[in-house]
């Protein structure tokens, strides 16, 4: 069987050292924590930025072509014919890996400033190391295996993060709930990847995409299927998003690096790494499209009813992922990768800014109380501020090329549907987060009001336990360089990356993926790029004008107080729980696999099983009574039973006597 | 009624049908001396059918072994009615049903 | 008819009330078994039969009967506590019997048994014909040598057996005078109500 190896086969010391770095780094946070106390953040940041070099350092090797094929290919050994690991760096690996390892360094640094004041200081650092391992093997594997174990690994590494104060039940809980639902994802990986190795009797991306046109239609859609079924799971994309709200529970930095720019974006990975299959099935495809754009429409709309300022970050990562979801479910590779490429700037541009404003709030998350932060914290409105143009779509910032490329394919690929429910996504986006940032920067500063009268019914719920920090209310201290530097770095690319996507097919982006993603040919749309830039972008003006209205006009901002309560209280009840989809998913699996476990404890548990060990123990007495009672010491009694074994003995022996005959 | 006029089937016939009788004097009397002589009739019952195969194949052997069967019967006998004696020499009735010691 | 008398004798025996009379109707089976053994050429076992059998066992049981003095005691009370599966037992030994007796006379050939050859046939009472003394006792001194020994092996094992287990146990005393001094003490002993 031909063995089909996606990437140039050669010895590539430098990419398993970029692989194993960040482990080393975990092990030894983990193992010297105690001993390297405020040392843990400089090593751990220390871990990434080598790993990040390490990438720059094989850009070429990430891009070289020869003889078809594409990228550096690492074998890493066989274990059994057709089940060979390796590590792949093509360009769409690489992308991800300088994301990975350039963003996850930005936010370790972040992190050392943040973190700061925590006892479990050594353990973090070990934590999110061990989760850029797990990111890196997941994107740098060939095969369906070494993304599985890296799929499951970072699932693990959130589940360990976001409890990572493990001492409030809410982010144990929140924990639980993230992991649970990954799993559930985790089981349709592995039933794609029976699929497959049934089909092609290998794990490789090689051998499986070779044969791409082989499986048949239906095991194509049932393999596409169960890896969108984990694609969704890990993407907080409907029905399994419920997790992503819940998991701001985790630190700040946490939901930068896991929870925007790298984890929750594995979904995005996946399908655009399984080009080949879902090009196949044009049925799964639209399955992938839809959900997505439905998971942007949804996130969008319960975006506009948080009050959590972590919480509005989520749902607005949920609703872009959809976004990009939806990219490449349209069968626009590139758009929708591009968009995950931009939005890792902003979102973790966004949430680390955020963090600057926790930070220096001493835990206050609910917008409701902050305002007026434009005077008193300028360099966290400069952040969020330009995050928030940028997801937007303002023309020029990087969110607008990814964006636009994505609602475009979406009409070039023939799904109209899905153009009008991007374009219309766009807006409400626009809305919500110019709602966020009029609220929280504008008018003035809440901090001192009284909780009920701004709506909050759960006072004492606000704000996140941050180990033994030092920070009183409403102190601004210093500048803490370790915050400020990363997320000013991060301004660069939030709004200039987007460039490298400005010329459509000239572009510097297309040549970086020319050979990665297959391009069919199209019918010219109805509508052209430019006149979709420019519907977008009145869409967005409408947006920003109807948020400015409710939150930034003078009335407004000065009646802020009220207008904030009564929202608050007139908040639909769909809305703040979010369509119901938890309740559901409570009733549906929760309930039922409770009362399973109640009536099995009930009923099989003594009855069958004890019942099985009793009727043992019963039967061997009754049968030692049974026996005893022959021994009744009755003369007779045994001379009747030599008479019956001798009556046996002869009917037996005539029997066979005659039978012989 | 010297030559063999009668077929060899009722011989066997009649030894199973005596044998019948003895075994089910053994299992339904309780006087262990009736019991002994139901024994008896069992072996004769056999001794019948052995008398009557030599005759039919006109071979001794089935003599020899008649002859050797009656003296271990009176042997069997002998320590049979010792048995019943040493048990039952100061009891009040004679039963086997009452001897159960070899309960349990 | 034999066979009636024989059938008739051992139905007697078994459910004969008294012991006594089962004895005797035992005898009568001996006797039509011996008349039936005659019909066989078998004169010699015939004599034996009744000589061993009925002479020497029979009596053996009516001396136990005596000495048990209950010859012509009733039944013993008490219920019968033989298990109710006797009877479906001798149903199945019955039918048991019934089959071989069946396949048995259905068989034509019979194969003679080889060894030693068949004697001659002859009439009643001649000297060397089969069934007769001589014929029997060429047999059994001859190929029949060691059953024989060993017969009296087994004899002599039931002689002392029987010593053992119904002699008397009184200890070995050297002399007369001895024995009945031991014979006044167990009077007086018993006489004393001890012991």
């Amino acid at each position: 069987m031909v063995h089909h190896v996606m990437g140039v086969d050669g010895s590539y010391p430098l990419l398993i050292v970029l692989w194993l770095l960040p482990l080393v780094g975990a092990i030894l946070c983990w193992a010297f924590g105690p001993q390297l106390k405020r040392l843990a953040g400089p090593l751990g940041s220390a871990m990434i930025g080598a790993s990040f070099v390490a990438t720059l350092l094989l850009w070429g090797a990430g891009t070289q072509t020869a003889n078809g094929a594409l990228g550096a290919h690492q074998s890493l050994g066989s274990w059994l014919p057709g089940f060979d690991f390796g590590l792949l760096l093509d360009p769409l690996s690489l992308l991800w890996t300088c994301i990975i390892t350039g963003v996850g360094f930005l936010i370790h640094v972040y992190s050392i400033g943040y973190m700061e004041g925590d006892n479990a200081f050594a353990r973090f650092f070990a934590y999110l190391n061990f989760f850029v391992f797990a990111m890196l093997t997941l994107v740098l594997s060939d095969n369906f295996i070494g993304l599985l174990v890296g799929w499951g690994l970072v699932g693990l590494a959130s589940y360990f993060l976001i409890g990572f104060w493990f001492f409030k039940p809410s982010a144990v809980a929140a924990a639980r709930k993230a992991f649970v639902i990954n799993v559930a994802g985790d089981v349709g990986i592995m039933m794609a990847i029976f699929i497959i190795v049934a089909s092609v009797h290998s794990i490789s991306f090689g051998d499986a995409f070779a044969f791409a046109g082989s499986y048949g239609t239906t095991a194509l859609f049932a393999i596409c299927l169960c890896l969108f079924i984990g694609a969704a799971a890990k993407s907080a994309q409907i029905p399994l998003h419920t997790w992503l709200p819940d998991a701001m529970e985790g630190p700040t930095p946490v939901s930068a690096l896991i929870h925007a720019a790298t984890m929750v974006t594995a979904g995005v990975y996946l399908v655009a790494r399984c080009a080949p299959l879902w090009s196949q099935n044009g049925n799964a495809q639209v399955l992938v499209a839809t959900i997505g754009g439905l998971t942007a429409l949804i996130g969008a709309i319960l975006g506009t009813a948080q009050w959590d300022i972590k919480r509005i970050l989520a749902y607005s990562t949920m609703s872009q992922i959809g976004y990009m979801i939806m990219g490449v479910g349209v069968g626009a590779y590139e758009g929708g990768v591009a968009h995950f490429f931009t939005h890792a700037f902003f979102k973790a541009q966004l949430f680390l800014g955020s963090g600057i404003i926790i930070h220096a709030l001493a835990n206050e998350q609910d917008v409701r109380r902050m305002g007026g932060l434009r005077k008193k914290m300028p360099f966290a409105f400069l952040a969020m501020g330009t995050g928030v143009l940028a997801i937007m779509g303002i023309p020029g910032f990087s969110g607008f090329f990814s964006k636009d490329q994505v609602i475009y394919g979406a009409l070039a690929h023939g799904y109209p549907w899905l153009y009008a429910l991007g374009i219309v996504t766009a807006g409400i986006t626009a809305y919500y987060m110019c709602r966020m940032l009029f609220v929280t920067f504008f008018g003035e500063y809440r901090g001192d009001v009284d909780p009920s009268s701004l709506g909050i019914r759960h006072p004492e719920l606000a704000g996140t336990p941050h180990g033994d920090d030092a920070h009183g209310h409403d102190e601004h201290h210093g500048t803490n360089w370790f915050l400020t530097v990363p997320v000013a770095i991060l301004i660069i690319p939030t709004v200039f990356i987007g460039w490298v996507m400005f010329g459509g097919e000239n572009s510097p982006w297309s040549h970086f993926f020319a050979q990665q993603f297959p391009h069919p040919t199209l019918a010219v749309p109805a509508l052209s790029e430019g006149m979709t830039a420019i519907i977008t972008l009145v869409v967005v003006l409408i947006g920003i004008g109807i948020a400015y209205m409710r939150y930034a006009t003078a009335p407004a901002l000065s009646g802020a107080v009220e207008r904030l309560r009564i929202e608050s209280v007139k908040m639909p009840g769909v809305l703040t729980n979010a369509f119901y989809f938890d309740a559901a998913l409570d009733l549906l699996f929760v309930r039922t696999s409770q009362w399973l476990g109640d009536a099995i404890g009930r009923f099989v548990d003594p009855h069958v099983i004890d019942g099985a060990v009793r009727e043992v123990a019963f039967s061997a007495t009754w049968f030692g009574a049974l026996v005893r009672s022959l021994q009744t010491g009755l003369l007779r009694a045994y001379a009747l039973f030599l008479v019956f074994g001798v009556a046996c003995f002869i009917i037996y022996y005539a029997v066979v006597a005659s039978g012989a005959h | 009624m010297d030559l063999m006029s009668v077929p060899i089937g009722n011989y066997v016939a009649l030894s199973s049908v005596i044998f019948f009788i003895g075994v089910a004097g053994v299992l339904t009397r309780r006087n262990p001396l009736i019991m002994l002589m139901s024994i008896e009739l069992m072996f004769n019952a056999a001794n019948l059918l052995f008398m009557a195969f030599a005759r039919v194949w006109v071979h001794n052997a089935g003599h020899i072994f008649a002859f050797l069967v009656i003296t271990v019967a009176a042997a069997e006998a002998a320590i049979g009615l010792a048995i019943v004696v040493a048990v039952f020499r100061s009891a009040k009735h004679v039963d086997v049903d009452d001897v159960a010691l070899m309960k349990g | 008819m034999l066979a009636v008398v024989m059938l008739a004798s051992a139905i007697w025996c078994i459910t004969a009330t008294r012991p006594v009379y089962s004895v005797v109707a035992l005898l009568l089976h001996f006797a039509a078994l011996a008349a039936m053994y005659l019909t066989l050429n078998a004169e010699f076992l015939a004599v034996i039969q009744l000589i061993v059998y009925s002479g020497a066992i029979l009596i053996l049981f009516l001396f136990v009967i005596a000495l048990l003095s209950s010859g012509v005691a009733p039944f013993a009370v008490g219920p019968d506590r033989i298990p109710r599966i006797v009877y479906p037992a001798l149903a199945l030994v019955a039918i048991a019997l019934g089959f071989i007796t069946y396949a048995l006379s259905r068989t034509t050939a019979l194969a003679t048994p080889t060894g030693t050859a068949g004697g001659n046939l002859g009439p009643t009472g001649l000297a060397d014909v089969f069934g007769s003394v001589g014929d029997f006792g060429k047999a059994l001194f001859t190929s029949y040598l060691l059953p024989f020994e060993i017969t009296a092996l087994i004899l002599m094992v039931a002689v002392i057996g029987v010593i053992l287990l119904a002699g008397d146990q009184t200890p070995y005393v050297p002399s007369c005078k001895q024995a009945s001094e031991n014979r006044r003490d167990m009077r007086e002993a018993v006489l004393r109500g001890g012991d």
